[in-house]
């Protein structure tokens, strides 16, 4: 039982180290590269008005244009490394600002519901369950082959309860090792166990995956 | 700018080069007119409508990579060997593609969209069908030229 506390704790703090160092860089590119990138762009476009003869001012716009291409990346970047949303504003809104992102990436549609009362949830938890979700949903994207996915938030006093299901192939669970380490299922399931919380995967050929998150909520005190 | 998937020119160009490569797929990625998005215009042979979607995000995937550099690409099976997440080719996810050769198109010596042909299987695609996607890919810069000057 020990050895399996010790397991757990050394994950738990190679997970909170790559949390940390993942914010770090996310801020980085965007209140210090972003931020850079802009003042040139203003500065291009303060060039370009000024600028008299045609092709210098053609030049000097479609440079602009590039940098206003890679600052548009940059914070496309720092948000799916690190939603600012998700240490703001909550869990919840990050999702919905997650999967807006998600559909103009994958073409993938995905519909959004919460019942219940948003409650409080440390930050170490909701990086958990918002990496477990973009987990799914990428798994989605990769091998689900559908073109709409269901998110559902059940809020209750002493728990959150998050499905995540698909309309798509499928597979086999009996053929899927769930406990491999290297399988992202497995990491999904470890993540929530670490939160106190569970992970259920079930799926079945033709009828798409389901999966559901459950996460114990404590009050902020 | 009149919508691509409504100009009979260019949507027959597509379907021909379909036709005379026999590839499974064919999609136009172009430039937005306001803004940087670069989005997939037209498509023949999809599975699905994702690609009406789909942002082509610059510098990732087949389609971004090509806009940001400037040169075809080719890619004979995905998603081995690629380099980086197999997410970050939502087009050959969305279409289940496994080969795919792509060329940009250019405005005023610009990248500003993408001509892509692809197979849902292994394939190397010859230096023939290369140049027949390029040729295309040229003759579609000066359809659209009116519509991006």
């Amino acid at each position: 039982m020990d050895v399996l506390n010790s397991k757990q704790q050394i994950s738990s703090y190679i997970i909170n180290s790559q949390e940390e160092e993942i914010k770090r860089i996310a801020l980085e590119l965007h209140e210090g590269v972003g931020q850079n990138l802009y003042s040139i762009l203003t500065g291009l476009q303060f060039i370009e008005a000024s600028e008299k003869e045609p092709e210098m001012k053609n030049y000097v716009r479609e440079m602009s244009q590039l940098i206003e291409k890679t600052i548009q990346e940059i914070r496309l970047l720092s948000v799916e490394l690190h939603p600012p949303t998700l240490t703001t504003l909550g869990l919840l809104p990050a999702m919905k600002s997650y999967i807006k992102l998600y559909t103009s990436t994958f073409g993938i549609l995905v519909d959004l519901e919460s019942s219940g009362k948003e409650k409080w949830i440390s930050e170490k938890n909701r990086i958990t369950v918002f990496r477990v979700c973009q987990e799914a949903l990428a798994n989605i994207a990769k091998y689900a082959d559908t073109s709409n996915a269901k998110i559902n938030f059940i809020w209750s006093e002493s728990e959150l309860i998050i499905s995540i299901d698909d309309f798509g192939k499928g597979f086999q669970p009996d053929e899927t090792d769930f406990n491999h380490p290297s399988s992202g299922l497995a990491a999904m399931k470890e993540r929530m166990l670490l939160t106190g919380g569970q992970c259920h995967i079930s799926s079945k050929i033709g009828e798409g995956t389901s999966i559901v998150l459950s996460l114990p909520l404590v009050s902020r005190e | 700018m009149k919508e691509i998937k409504e100009m009979r020119a260019v949507t027959l160009m597509c379907d021909q080069l379909m036709e005379k490569v026999g590839c499974e797929f064919v999609a136009l990625a172009m430039q937005n007119e306001v803004g940087p998005d670069v989005r997939w215009h037209y498509a023949s042979g999809n599975l699905n409508d994702k690609y009406k979607r789909i942002s082509v995000r610059f510098g990732k995937g087949i389609a971004g990579k090509i806009i940001s550099s400037g040169s075809p690409m080719m890619m004979t099976d995905f998603p081995k060997g690629v380099i980086g997440k197999v997410t970050d080719h939502p087009i050959m996810l969305a279409e289940k593609l496994v080969s795919t050769y792509a060329v940009p198109l250019f405005f005023n010596a610009i990248p500003k969209g993408v001509l892509l042909i692809g197979n849902r299987k292994t394939t190397t695609f010859s230096e023939e069908d290369q140049q027949r996607v390029r040729e295309t890919g040229q003759a579609l810069e000066q359809i659209l030229k009116a519509q991006i000057l």
